[in-house]
């Protein structure tokens, strides 16, 4: 049960909703590629036309323009049920009025093959999914976590050329989503089918995925590994998304091949540098709040690290971290020390040393 | 997020699937050549003559006879609206606020069921029986001679009788509706029962009140069976004056503005209801239910108000109906009580055809209109074309025209060629067919409207096209609608009589003609045996429709009955 993963090519997708006479842009202009075996995640806030894309990819929903590409196959203009895709809907979609096994066979009898064929298809994706002996039984006697994975089995038994997933684990508690997320990571790679994979959760994402597709207001902000996104992301929005930050001010002093010269905290420090870094402009730039050190007044910071005075305001202690909200400037800035039984803590009201290592500081050039 | 769906797309989309295409067109074809097509006919046939004229109409009102018809129908659509939400008011608060022990609530259902499954003629003929010129209960019992109850007063108790059941279960829905906590919260507050009452229960069922009037009101204004019975000369109608004008005078041009004539009230009332029935929602709305608290709302002395109300109401109902029995087992009821069988041996002699042709008419009316039923709900709900909702709307057509109007429609457009079909079972079938799928369609789309639409996606993105998905999914899933619109097909088409009275031939009779063909020829026993097999037909049908839907586990009698109340 191996499909031959495809290449799924998205071309200036655009669709629009005409919601109560104003024109509201669900998908402008997205592009995205997904290469055979991969799994991509579409991920941003409710109402960024994340689902829509994936409908458009599946055939529920028409592109208003642009071109959907399997395989270099155009196949914007094709029926959902010609696409041979999966899809596994956020609420499962099982059909109640069947069983397990026949929910399973669906669309294996939809394509009319041989019963005996249909059986030992069906056996084996349900061994798969881990649940052998729920043939006969009916989706409502089925737990939220089994029904996923009959949902998946379903959309996987046809050997689809794309899997498509709509937030299929947002039904479920948190402790479940851990598991599943886990399971659905280890099928995917197994079947090596090239997915699409829609959540609001940024964990969730980063946990699963090949490359994500950070979307906002209906355009792909940034596409990459969880690890580029989270070093370095181009956007304020895609910093903010992916993580906490903080957001520092900081002036371009010099703008030069591909380095800059900025002045923070009143030391010249060199980033590389973002597009726009325009000498005598006034950046923003990203420091993550465990990049933030807080040393005891008089102490001195470690190598190369810059520092500036505060004081904190607010301390959460959360056991295997402590959260800090330390006044730099008349700004609040987010810190967060892990192990906080070795480290010790800070009270509220202490003046501190705030300090950071430039080699962790990002340039922004967006807002 | 569910965005709404872009019209342009989703029509294109339409236009393009191979299925739903074909599915739309033949559905606009059918509701075009037997519903926009006979009512066309009948306008032109009404104010056409060489050009626009209102001369038909100007004819009609400058008849006494005609105006006073037109006022009739309105008086008595008036007084049944009333005192039929009245008593199904009173039946209501007793059955959901007064405690009642189960067997009560389930005996008071099946009794109040019966009105609504009989053919038109029963409470009349009873009516005839219990009050009449020798009436066993206004002669025999209380020695009144005199009682007339030709006219109005008895066509308006005998309305009232026949529809008070339609305001029972609507009510009945609204009162079970409202929180008794929202009651609860009156008395905390130091208000009386009365008070309670006054202010707190009435304006939470004011729209069903309303509601219930509008339903029964536009019954009375369509009523063709009573009138023609009780009104007599004396108490004229327009659906029987339109008959008469047809079959009497063979007027088809006077017949058709008469039946306009009684359509622009039917319109409004209907247009009125659709209106309230809307806003009622809003009132439902309360949120979750609260704890099932032992409702105070009604006090011992009001429990047994109206207890005696409807006692004697379901007294009155019951000997009704004994009486019919009675009739149909004896020689002449009233005259000669004499053990007889002849009645019955009439039916199953001269009157099998008549039982034949209708149970063959029914039976082929089920699956075709069933079909049709769901696959307009499924088309109407689940899709999006061009015309959508104007196709809801043709399709209602006929539902919401009184049957005189539908039944000339469909004389005037069907009795010559090419379409010569008056007096075939095909006109039949078809006229039963767009006259009585509604009740299919609205279950359909309610049951839809519970289904998540994601379900039809799954089957459509494991490779099964629009009707694989309709057959192997969405059928499946809406049985319980099925049935509900097959067995209103069934009851109706064993007890409807205001449109076919106008279609049946020698070829092809129906038993509620052979009934009215009894009381015209005063063989009331013939005509209370057929109406005794009529009900014990449709009960039967009932009951097994109740069972069916038990299996399905979704409904039961109750539910299965409010889908009668049309």
């Amino acid at each position: 049960m191996s499909a031959a993963g495809a290449r799924l090519r998205l071309v200036s997708v655009s669709k629009r909703f005409v919601r109560a006479q104003q024109g509201v842009a669900a998908v402008d202009d997205v592009s995205l590629t997904v290469e055979p075996g991969e799994l991509v995640t579409l991920l941003g806030p409710s109402g960024c036309g994340k689902t829509t894309t994936l409908r458009m990819v599946a055939g529920f929903e028409q592109p208003d323009s642009g071109r959907v590409l399997i395989d270099e196959q155009d196949v914007t203009g094709l029926m959902v049920y010609r696409r041979s895709i999966g899809f596994v809907f956020q609420n499962y979609a099982l059909f109640p009025h069947l069983t397990v096994f026949e929910n399973v066979a669906y669309g294996l009898r939809v394509k009319r093959l041989a019963e005996a064929t249909v059986r030992e298809k069906v056996g084996r994706v349900l061994a798969l999914v881990g649940l052998p002996g729920y043939e006969r039984r009916f989706p409502n006697q089925l737990s939220g976590g089994e029904q996923q994975r009959v949902a998946v089995a379903r959309a996987v038994v046809v050997e689809p050329r794309l899997l498509l997933f709509d937030e299929p684990l947002s039904n479920l508690d948190a402790k479940l989503r851990v598991q599943m997320r886990e399971e659905l990571s280890r099928l995917q790679r197994q079947l090596a089918i090239t997915t699409i994979y829609v959540t609001h959760d940024q964990e969730e994402a980063m946990a699963i995925s090949d490359r994500i597709a950070v979307m906002h207001a209906g355009r792909v902000a940034q596409v990459g590994t969880a690890h580029e996104l989270y070093r370095a992301p181009r956007s304020v929005f895609v910093a903010q998304f992916i993580g906490r930050v903080n957001l520092l001010p900081a002036r371009v002093l010099r703008a030069e091949g591909g380095r800059a010269d900025v002045l923070l905290w009143g030391r010249e420090i060199t980033l590389a540098a973002a597009d726009g870094c325009e000498t005598g402009r006034t950046i923003s730039v990203v420091l993550r709040p465990e990049s933030v050190g807080l040393l005891s007044e008089g102490a001195a910071p470690p190598g190369r690290e810059i520092v500036t005075p505060g004081v904190v305001r607010a301390r959460t202690f959360l056991g295997e971290k402590v959260e800090y909200s330390v006044e730099v400037g008349g700004v609040l800035l987010q810190a967060v020390s892990y192990d906080p039984l070795r480290h010790g803590l800070v009270e509220i009201g202490a003046r501190v040393q705030v300090c950071c290592d430039p080699a962790s500081l990002r340039p922004l050039t967006d807002r | 997020m569910s965005p709404a769906p872009a019209e342009a797309g989703a029509t294109r989309a339409a236009l393009r699937d191979p299925v739903l295409a074909p599915a739309v067109l033949l559905l606009w074809a059918a509701v075009a050549l037997f519903v926009l097509y006979p009512i066309t006919r009948l306008l032109l046939l009404a104010f056409w003559d060489g050009g626009p004229t209102l001369g038909a109409v100007r004819e009609l009102v400058s008849s006494w006879q005609h105006r006073r018809a037109l006022w009739n129908s309105l008086l008595l659509a008036a007084l049944v609206g009333t005192t039929g939400t009245a008593l199904g008011f009173a039946f209501a608060l007793l059955a959901v606020r007064a405690n009642l022990p189960r067997w009560v609530g389930g005996a008071l259902d099946t009794i109040i069921l019966l009105p609504l499954i009989s053919p038109p003629f029963t409470a009349a003929i009873a009516l005839i029986f219990a009050l009449g010129p020798k009436g066993l209960i206004s002669y025999h019992i209380f020695g009144i001679a005199a009682l007339n109850i030709y006219g109005l007063g008895g066509t308006w108790l005998s309305e009232t009788l026949t529809y008070f059941p339609i305001a029972y279960l609507t009510l009945k829905g609204v009162l079970a509706n409202i929180d008794p906590n929202l009651e609860d919260s009156g008395f905390s507050l130091g208000a009386r029962r009365w008070r309670v009452f006054r202010t707190v229960t009435v304006p939470l069922a004011a729209p069903g009140l309303a509601n219930s009037f509008l339903l029964l009101s536009a019954a009375s204004l369509a009523d063709f069976a009573t009138p023609l019975i009780l009104g007599g000369t004396r108490f004229p109608v327009l659906p029987t004056q339109a008959f008469l004008q047809i079959t009497g005078l063979y007027d088809m041009r006077g017949g058709a503005a008469l039946s306009f004539l009684l359509l622009v009230p039917a319109l409004a009332v209907f247009v009125a209801q659709r209106w309230w029935t809307e806003r009622r929602s809003v009132v439902t709305v309360t949120g979750k239910a609260g704890a099932a608290t032992a409702v105070k709302i009604l006090s011992p002395g009001a429990v047994g108000l109206l207890g005696l109300v409807c006692a004697m109401t379901v007294l009155l109902v019951l000997t009704f109906y004994l009486l019919i029995v009675a009739a149909s087992l004896v020689r002449a009821l009233g005259a000669d009580n004499s053990l007889s069988a002849a009645h019955y041996a009439h039916v199953f002699g001269g009157g099998l055809k008549a039982i034949r042709d209708t149970l063959v008419i029914a039976a082929v009316c089920m699956p075709v209109g069933g079909l049709f039923a769901v696959v307009l709900g499924f088309v109407v709900a689940r899709t999006s074309f061009p015309g959508r909702r104007a196709l809801e709307f043709a399709a209602m057509i006929n539902y919401a025209l009184p049957g005189t109007i539908v039944g000339i429609g469909y004389l005037v457009a069907f009795n010559d060629p090419p379409l010569a079909l008056t007096g075939t079972a095909f006109i039949l079938v078809v006229c039963y067919v767009f006259r009585y799928s509604l009740a299919g369609t609205r279950a359909t789309t309610a049951l839809l409207a519970q289904i998540d639409p994601s379900i039809e996606e799954a089957s459509a993105s494991l490779g099964a096209r629009r009707d694989v998905t309709f057959r192997r999914v969405v059928l499946p899933l809406i049985r319980p609608a099925l049935l509900a619109g097959m067995t209103v097909l069934f009851i109706r088409a064993m007890t409807a009589i205001s449109a076919t009275i106008f279609l049946v031939s020698l070829s092809w009779s129906l038993v509620t003609v052979r009934i009215l063909e009894g009381i015209t020829n005063l063989e009331l026993g013939q005509a209370s045996a057929f109406s005794v097999l009529v009900i014990l037909l449709v009960y039967a049908a009932v009951l097994l429709a109740s069972l069916v839907m038990r299996r399905l586990n979704a409904g039961s009698l109750g539910q299965a009955g409010s889908l009668l109340g049309g």
